[in-house]
């Protein structure tokens, strides 16, 4: 079915080679692409690591781990993208890198060939202003990590074809996805709709009288949740939810419903950024 | 009645739940729809009421004038503890308690003091709770307390992004449920609780703190002006049988 559609993936983060590793496993040729050797081997060495793991877990054959790292090929030229049927960009959220990376997108890639932003702070509306082919530019958000989360929000711009994101659908659920259709706007579905989770727990810390412990054991004890506010926001990284949140504070212009915490402020301004620091709302050990 | 009573003010399947909680935990408890109907005094009395204001005021001052040495513990969702100890001559036996429906599974219950509350009031309110086989967690008083307060912001957003057109209702979930692993998604989880009870929440932040952030979508409020609330009215963002 697949092993003649060509998937290309801009950025070999974290989240390009994740999703690299995904459209690779679901069959499809896939051309992994960054801007230097380095970041390319890199992303291909995360690919290849996680892969190691699920072969080791006995999740995956020793023959699929082969078949999947042939099916990937690392690039530094986007005209390897010729041909496509979609390429997928995951580069840094800054909206002058995305627009010159789709206006190059745009100029080697057939009119056919969907163009999609990995972007979860950025209008695809303004991303795709950058195109001559506005109508086959679309949003693919995924979520972190890839290869272990199901969802993919697909976002039409003010200019998406429906066929576009027919297609787009389409091609998410062939990567094993589950993809749900959503317009552009502000955060999308689930980046908006989450912001109380950890800013109104924000709120009440900051109304004084109450710990992270109790209101994490309250969210779960309580609500159900699967795991508490200020947990999530050390795994997630304060900086990254803290950037989220202003970022959607812009966007609606200065809502009260989005207006950033002071105290997740300082954190980010003392290098306290969760998990990944050592240091967050809760301590992990030197790092 | 025997001093191991409780009266449940109150006609929903929260009552419920916490009629059948106390009398596993050896309560000799009943329901009543109001407080009209208790006809004997019991040491503790639980009052359910969330939302309509005036409803619930007549409910307190009634059980405020009949039963002068009952602990009081009312539902504090939708007014701070202190506002509803202001609607009594014994604001020191009153305690908040905040949760939603379904409550039977749950581990934690949230109690709040008022600002005249005494700790005599909020130790028996624990020690109720504790032999329900729950772990009673006391937070600063204000209206919803905290999961009830973050859930209903939860819904509130879900709401405005449905009547925005952002995606449907359906969609909304399955991303909220898959995206950031969410027991349930937000519109579902609306209508199992309760709109009308989340409306509550939401205009009792907004009453008492005076901030915007608070304000509830418009789509929330006509749902509950139609009645349509959820499971328990057969339409809320789905229809039910």
């Amino acid at each position: 079915m697949a092993d003649k559609i060509k998937i290309g993936v801009v950025g070999a983060g974290t989240m390009g080679a994740g999703i690299a590793q995904i459209s690779a496993q679901a069959g499809f040729e896939t051309v992994l692409y960054d801007i230097s050797q380095e970041f390319v081997d890199k992303g291909l060495g995360r690919i290849q690591a996680f892969l190691q793991r699920s072969r080791e877990r006995a999740k995956i054959t020793a023959e699929e781990e082969q078949q999947t790292l042939a099916r990937v090929v690392g690039s530094l030229k986007l005209e390897d993208f010729t041909g496509s049927a979609l390429v997928i960009e995951a580069a840094p959220e800054q909206l002058a890198l995305k627009r010159e990376t789709f206006k190059k997108l745009d100029a080697v890639c057939a009119p056919e060939t969907l163009l999609a932003t990995n972007t979860s702070s950025f209008s695809v509306t303004a991303i795709a202003g950058a195109t001559r082919h506005p109508e086959r530019v679309l949003g693919m958000h995924f979520f972190n990590p890839p290869p272990l989360m199901a969802l993919v929000e697909v976002i039409q711009g003010e200019r998406t074809s429906a066929a576009a994101m027919e297609k787009a659908m389409t091609l998410a659920r062939q990567i094993g996805k589950t993809p749900v259709p959503a317009k552009d706007t502000p955060g999308f579905i689930v980046n908006r709709i989450a912001r109380p989770f950890y800013n109104e727990a924000l709120r009440i810390l900051g109304d004084g009288h109450v710990t992270v412990e109790t209101v994490d054991r309250i969210m779960k004890g309580a609500g159900g949740f699967p795991m508490g506010p200020f947990e999530l926001m050390d795994l997630i990284g304060i900086d990254i939810n803290f950037a989220a949140t202003e970022s959607l504070y812009e966007s609606f212009f200065h809502d009260p419903r989005f207006r950033p915490s002071p105290i997740q402020q300082r954190m980010v301004l003392a290098g306290n950024l969760g998990r990944k620091t050592g240091r967050g709302f809760y301590t992990y050990g030197e790092k | 009645m025997a001093k191991n009573s409780v009266a449940i003010i109150g006609r929903s399947r929260l009552a419920e739940e916490l009629l059948e909680l106390s009398q596993a935990g050896g309560f000799e408890a009943k329901i009543y729809p109001d407080a009209y109907a208790v006809s004997v005094s019991a040491p503790l009395i639980m009052e359910t009421y969330a939302g309509d204001k005036y409803e619930k005021r007549e409910i307190i001052k009634r059980l405020d004038a009949q039963f002068p040495s009952s602990v009081i513990l009312s539902s504090c969702l939708g007014f701070s503890t202190s506002r509803i100890a202001s609607w009594t001559t014994r604001p020191e036996r009153m305690v908040g308690f905040a949760t939603f429906y379904p409550f039977k599974e749950k581990k934690v219950i949230e109690l709040s003091a008022g600002l005249r509350t005494q700790e005599h009031a909020l130790q028996e309110a624990e020690t109720f709770f504790h032999a329900l086989g729950k772990e009673p967690v006391r937070v600063k008083d204000a209206p919803g307390l905290i999961f009830p307060r973050i859930l209903s912001l939860i819904i509130n957003e879900a709401a405005r992004s449905l009547d925005e057109g952002v995606a449907h209702a359906e969609e909304i979930d399955v991303a909220m449920r898959l995206g950031v692993n969410y027991p349930s998604g937000p519109l579902r989880w609306a209508d199992q609780v309760g709109l009308d009870e989340v409306l509550a929440v939401l205009e009792g932040l907004q009453r008492e703190t005076g901030d915007d952030r608070y304000r509830p979508a418009p789509l929330l409020k006509k749902m509950v002006l139609a009645g349509w609330c959820g499971e328990k009215s057969g339409r809320g963002f789905y229809e039910y049988k």
